[in-house]
């Protein structure tokens, strides 16, 4: 791939080495002969006083003497000199890599605009390789100019990134920051060079259902994430609404885009942006019981609620009080989304081993909910070459409240998705379902580069345990009651692709923004001592409490058999989350089949075999048993 | 090393050696960046290494110089170091041209082709949309050398860059030769007040006529008063130093220190009027070496030290970004007087220095009137603006970054992208830096060179200030004690502030770096000063060698109520 080639510029990078270790030994050299010359300096006093000079006379002459401070001035310009030699290491060593608010800025630094325009940077291609597909190359333009296009460019445009705000692909692989620009030492010793115009990328994602995702999302906000849940490849991820790359380039439009609080398009909503989760929930509450081997409890779902603590309020189904389930088991309660049964299930859980399944998943678990909202970045959910990649596009942190002395009436409301459950993330949600879909029940890391090899990041449930989890999630969109099961019985169901899923349905307070300016609207608050004076004045933003913006949610694994999508989706407002949601997931099931994503699996019988591209993938029916050894979750059940 | 003037002159030989493979070295990438760097401007910079030669041939043929030679040859390494540079900035078309975006994009094709030529195969190059002949498609894509240099022997014999170093070498003969001279110093020395007036004339001249602290375009006329107002503070202060050890109740007498503070004074208020506050640092920097060297209490010595540290913590403290401030109990109420007090040019170069990343909210006075003259001039951005407070805030960000923050936060980037070893020589991306080869050339240094050509200039300004301040230990008489104290202190502190202001240890102050630096009084005043120390290390290595106790001056290393008598001068 990397074409070692000599670089025509290793020969003043050479030149340039030796000039500067030249000046370097030639200034320790005079320096030497310094100190040796100092050594052999008689003192000032000897010189001028008389031979037979008394002692203690001598004494006192030397402890008066000027040259004292000179030694002092001497030793404090070292030390100074040093002082501010240290601070040029740091800012040649160390703030690339730490200091928070230099990377943010670095969209400042001009030399990334210049290696951006005066070097090549690598091509990105889509999964399939082809040249005629690729997400980002160079053309020749009529006047003769090479200049860089973007085929894909508002579909792609936040994995991309851009000089100027969040860093994507393009800066985490071709930036200066990155490894792809060598000092001099690396193009003089010829070791390691990555010139960017050699480091052309596959990536995981398919151009075509990347298109697919913009068209579900047309004029919604929301986003999607595909990823392949036996290899963590990301096959699609959109967030809507989105830029084009100009128009991040461009000043202007880009101070427009960022402003933008009601539609926040410089939001990444797949990796960034916080929902609550809602009954998607309730698919890492049933992990969590497998986890735990509680799975096969049962619970009542009454007609009058389910009350969680003594003066609490009740807990009900969506139908409310209408809908009754009586004593259910964990699969008819997944199917029809019973919040009672999750409810006293995540009860049943205790804060401890919701704690442990939630850490498997890779959702951070605190003690005080003011530490979840905190929006920690999580680099370590990627598998990539570069670690400047998974800055780049690091998630923040899903994360839920698992305090030991949780009131039991959190914990509850946690259980089928609401309250502290609060701060997922689109990516996270998706992770949740491919560690079902996946056949070991291994959660893998997601990865963007076709090149990359697969790795786990963590083994979640045991294979049985996962199988019965997609029997589960299978109810959904296949059977009798299942949430989803009208909007897939047309489609996908039809279709004779096997499929489950999961809804969810999310009530979440918003701003209330002013239609003509589009800035959320606030009122004036005062802050009073005790006296009633007026201490601050500032301004609150007006949330509507009455009308709640309603998400909606789906996860959805296809097919069944052996998985080869796990998808979430969401759409903000979208409504019930059948609805809006689940017909986005059926869309991209039934494009990935047209595109041979789904395998042999996904084919109705008679349709010769697998298309070209994956023939690496290992069939169904000789997977490996795993082995017992490799099962954290065995400690756990066996406790019970 | 031995010091001889034939070792040196090796050291010479070889530092014109490894210059020319520098010279060489930008030669080569700049025409792999598809312009031709001026060869008769690398012909004129080596050239300027005759008149160094001849210095020193000169020093060890004609004046018998048995002085330090490392003060010389340092210096002419920290000035090669420079001239390098600064030819690598600018032979750069995008460096000092009027059209750099024009230039820019000029550099970008020719690399482009370069690396589509070097490293595409056919099919990319002919998805591309170039001919799918190979020979064909190379030659579509052989680069053309956009510029050539348009610089001619004539025009480079007439301009100011060759002329300034050689009036830098011809003025450090001068001072060399004056302060071989007995009577030259003995003169300065007891008409020292009467030097300081004479010279508060010219500067005063320029001072009325300048603005914001240059004038004739980039010049600093100014930088030569240095030498006559240490030597002034000098004389003083040896006439007094030992008056100041009689104290009355802990204190010396008031005759005593009223003429060194007038003196200490004096050059203070020019600076002043003209805001040149990196001058008074420099100036504060060198008196405090002085007074350290003269005063011979502790407590006065204590009390000197205590108040110059508490003024410095009292101006930084009160200029802490506000997010600090507001942690830290009783600091807003410090910072009010502070803020008050301060003048706006410095409280812009606090905040660069402390919050530089941020700016300050467009309400803040000082930064106020560039605010809105920025926006005066976009109407777009100006529009933005006014919509809301969130693109407010964004526009102040951009405004901020494209003003007053530019220059040093790019010289903080160009930093950052050299790490250890640099990005070579003409390979690095320092011709973005404003004015990379004046105040900025640190980070130039830094960008190209790395960590270790940083490392190579703070090694040779220690190694230069070890070599003064021996000077200064071995010097017989308090006036060239304290002459060659200051010389060394003004050098070695004028660099410190200087490259603590790039590498934002200090707040940036727009003052040279002594001998590396482009810039036309300085340069020379630092040679000048150069040829003052080489004249007081030859003087101290002439009096040791004569071995009897000097009889030039008036005063030696004072016995503090000793009984044995040291022969007094001969006037």
């Amino acid at each position: 791939m990397f074409l070692l080639q000599a670089v025509p510029e290793m020969q003043p990078a050479r030149l340039s080495l030796i000039y500067t270790a030249g000046l370097a030994l030639m200034i320790l050299w005079l320096g030497l002969g310094l100190v040796r010359g100092m050594r052999r300096r008689r003192s000032a006093l000897s010189s001028v006083a008389p031979a037979d000079m008394p002692a203690e006379v001598r004494q006192r002459l030397g402890a008066t003497s000027t040259n004292r401070g000179l030694y002092a001035l001497r030793w404090l310009f070292v030390v100074l000199a040093l002082a501010v030699f240290g601070f040029h290491v740091y800012w040649a060593r160390y703030a690339p890599e730490t200091n928070d608010r230099f990377q943010e800025l670095s969209y400042k630094d001009l030399r990334n605009r210049r290696l951006a325009e005066s070097t090549l940077r690598g091509w990105i291609l889509d999964r399939t390789g082809k040249l005629e597909n690729a997400i980002a190359l160079y053309k020749r333009q009529p006047d003769g100019k090479i200049e860089r296009e973007y085929p894909l460019d508002r579909e792609m445009a936040q994995l991309l990134g851009s000089e100027r705000g969040d860093a994507g692909l393009e800066r985490a692989l071709f930036g200066a920051s990155s490894q792809a620009v060598p000092e001099a030492i690396d193009v003089a010793l010829g070791h390691d060079i990555k010139l960017p115009a050699n480091l052309d990328v596959q990536l995981t994602i398919s151009g075509e259902l990347q298109k697919t995702a913009v068209e579900q999302l047309k004029d919604r906000h929301g986003a999607v994430v595909v990823l392949n849940p036996q290899t963590g490849e990301v096959l699609a991820m959109y967030s809507n609404p989105s830029y084009t790359i100009e128009e991040v380039q461009d000043e202007a439009s880009w101070i427009k885009l960022n402003a933008n609080e009601r539609d926040r398009p410089l939001v990444n909503r797949a990796l960034r942006a916080y929902y609550i989760p809602g009954s998607t929930f309730k698919t890492v509450v049933s992990i969590a019981a497998f986890i735990s081997g509680i799975e096969g409890t049962q619970f009542t779902c009454s007609g009058a609620g389910f009350y969680a603590a003594q003066g609490s309020p009740p807990i009900f189904d969506s139908g409310g009080a209408g809908e009754v389930h009586g004593r259910v088991a964990i699969d008819r309660a997944y199917e029809v989304s019973c919040n009672q049964y999750f409810a006293q299930m995540a009860l049943q859980l205790g804060p401890e081993r919701l704690k442990q399944a939630a850490q498997l998943l890779g959702i951070g678990t605190y003690d005080d909910p003011a530490d979840t909202t905190r929006g920690r970045r999580r680099p370590d959910i990627w598998n990539v070459s570069a670690p400047s990649l998974a800055r780049a596009l690091a998630p923040a942190e899903a994360a839920i409240v698992t305090n030991p002395k949780i009131r039991r009436y959190d914990l509850a409301l946690e259980g089928f998705g609401q309250g502290y459950a609060g701060q997922m993330t689109t990516i996270q949600m998706a992770m949740v379902a491919a560690t079902v879909a996946n056949l070991e029940g291994k959660l893998m890391k997601p990865k963007l580069e076709l090149n990359q090899p697969p790795a786990v990041f963590n083994q979640v449930l045991r294979p049985e345990q996962a199988a019965q989890m997609r029997r589960i999630m299978g109810l959904v969109t296949q059977g009798p009651e299942g949430t989803a099961t009208s909007v897939f019985a047309g489609t996908v169901t039809s279709q004779g692709i096997t499929s489950g899923g999961k809804t969810g349905t999310a009530e979440k307070e918003v701003p209330v923004y002013d239609p003509k300016t589009g800035e959320p609207k606030t009122v004036k608050r005062y802050e009073r001592d005790r006296r009633g004076n007026i201490i601050r004045e500032y301004e609150e933003i007006v949330i509507d409490r009455e009308k709640k913006r309603i998400d909606s949610w789906f996860l959805c694994i296809a097919p069944l058999e052996y998985p080869q999508l796990a998808i979430a989706v969401i759409v903000e407002g979208g409504g019930y989350g059948a609805k809006a949601a689940a017909p986005i997931a059926a869309a991209l099931v039934l494009k990935s089949r047209e595109l041979g994503l789904l395998g042999q699996a996904g084919h109705p019988a008679g349709q010769p075999g697998q298309p070209a591209g994956q023939p690496q993938r290992p069939q169904p029916r000789r997977q490996p048993t795993p082995k017992p050894a490799a099962k954290p979750n065995q400690r756990i059940a066996a406790r019970q | 090393m031995k010091n001889r003037a034939s070792s040196h002159l090796l050291a010479l030989l070889l530092i014109f050696g490894f210059q020319v493979a520098g010279y060489y070295a930008v030669y080569r990438a700049a025409l792999l960046r598809g312009f031709e760097p001026t060869l008769v401007g690398a012909v004129r910079d080596l050239l300027l290494y005759v008149p160094v030669f001849v210095f020193l041939f000169w020093l060890s043929r004609r004046m018998k110089f048995q002085g330090n030679w490392v003060l010389y040859t340092t210096a002419v390494l920290l000035f090669s170091l420079g001239a390098l540079v600064q030819y690598r900035l600018y032979s750069d078309p995008e460096y000092n041209s009027r059209n750099k975006a024009e230039a820019r994009a000029e550099k970008t094709q020719v690399l482009r082709q370069r690396f589509v030529n070097q490293f595409y195969g056919p099919d990319k190059k002919q998805f591309m949309g170039f001919a799918a002949d190979p020979a064909q498609s190379q030659a579509q894509l052989t680069p053309q050398i956009a510029r050539r240099s348009n610089i001619t022997a004539t025009s480079a014999f007439t301009s100011l860059y060759t002329w300034i170093p050689i009036v830098a070498f011809f003025a450090m003969a001068c001072a060399y030769w004056a302060c071989t001279r007995d009577g030259f110093l003995d003169w300065v020395q007891r008409h020292s007040f009467i030097v300081v007036l004479a010279t508060l004339v010219p500067l005063g001249a320029a001072v009325a006529t300048s603005s914001a602290g240059k004038a004739l375009g980039n010049m600093t006329p100014w930088e030569p008063s240095k030498i006559p107002f240490l030597l002034g503070f000098a004389g003083i202060l040896t006439a007094y130093y030992r008056d100041l050890a009689k104290t009355y109740w802990g204190l010396p007498r008031a005759q005593a220190i009223v003429p060194l503070l007038v003196m200490a004074l004096i050059p203070f208020l020019p600076f002043f009027v003209l805001q040149d506050f990196g001058q008074m640092l420099v100036f504060s920097g060198a008196y405090a070496t002085l007074y350290l060297v003269a005063v011979r209490r502790w407590p006065q010595l204590l009390v000197f030290v205590g108040s110059v540290v508490l003024v410095i913590g009292v101006l930084v403290a009160g200029s802490l970004p506000p997010s600090v401030q507001e942690k830290v109990p009783l600091l807003p109420a410090l910072s009010r007087p502070v803020q008050a007090a301060l003048p706006a040019r410095i409280k812009q170069r606090f905040h660069l220095w402390l919050d530089g990343f941020d700016p300050p909210s467009p309400d803040t006075a000082w930064w106020k009137k560039d605010y809105e003259d920025a926006l005066s001039r976009d109407a777009r951005m100006k529009e933005l603006a006014e919509q809301s407070p969130a693109m407010q805030k964004t526009v102040n960000v951009d405004v901020w970054f494209d003003r007053i923050a530019f220059q040093p936060s790019q010289a903080t980037f160009g930093i950052a992208s050299g790490g250890t070893t640099g990005r070579g020589l003409g390979l690095g991306f320092a011709e973005v830096i404003p004015v990379a080869d004046s105040d900025y050339i640190y980070a130039a240094i830094g960008e190209e060179l790395g960590l270790v050509g940083g490392a190579v200039v703070i090694l040779a300004l220690i190694v230069f200030v070890a070599a003064g301040v021996r000077t200064a230990i071995d010097a017989r008489d308090m006036f060239t004690k304290l002459c060659s104290a200051g010389l060394t202190a003004f050098i070695g502190f004028q660099a410190l502030v200087n490259i603590g202001g790039i590498t934002r240890a200090l707040p940036m102050t727009g003052i040279t770096l002594p001998f590396v630096s482009h810039g036309g009084f300085s340069l020379i005043t630092s040679f000048a000063m150069l040829g003052m120390l080489l004249a007081f290390s030859h003087r101290n290595a002439r009096d040791a060698q004569a071995a009897r106790p000097p009889e030039r001056f008036r005063s030696v290393a004072a016995p503090a109520g000793g009984s044995i008598t040291i022969p007094e001068a001969v006037e």
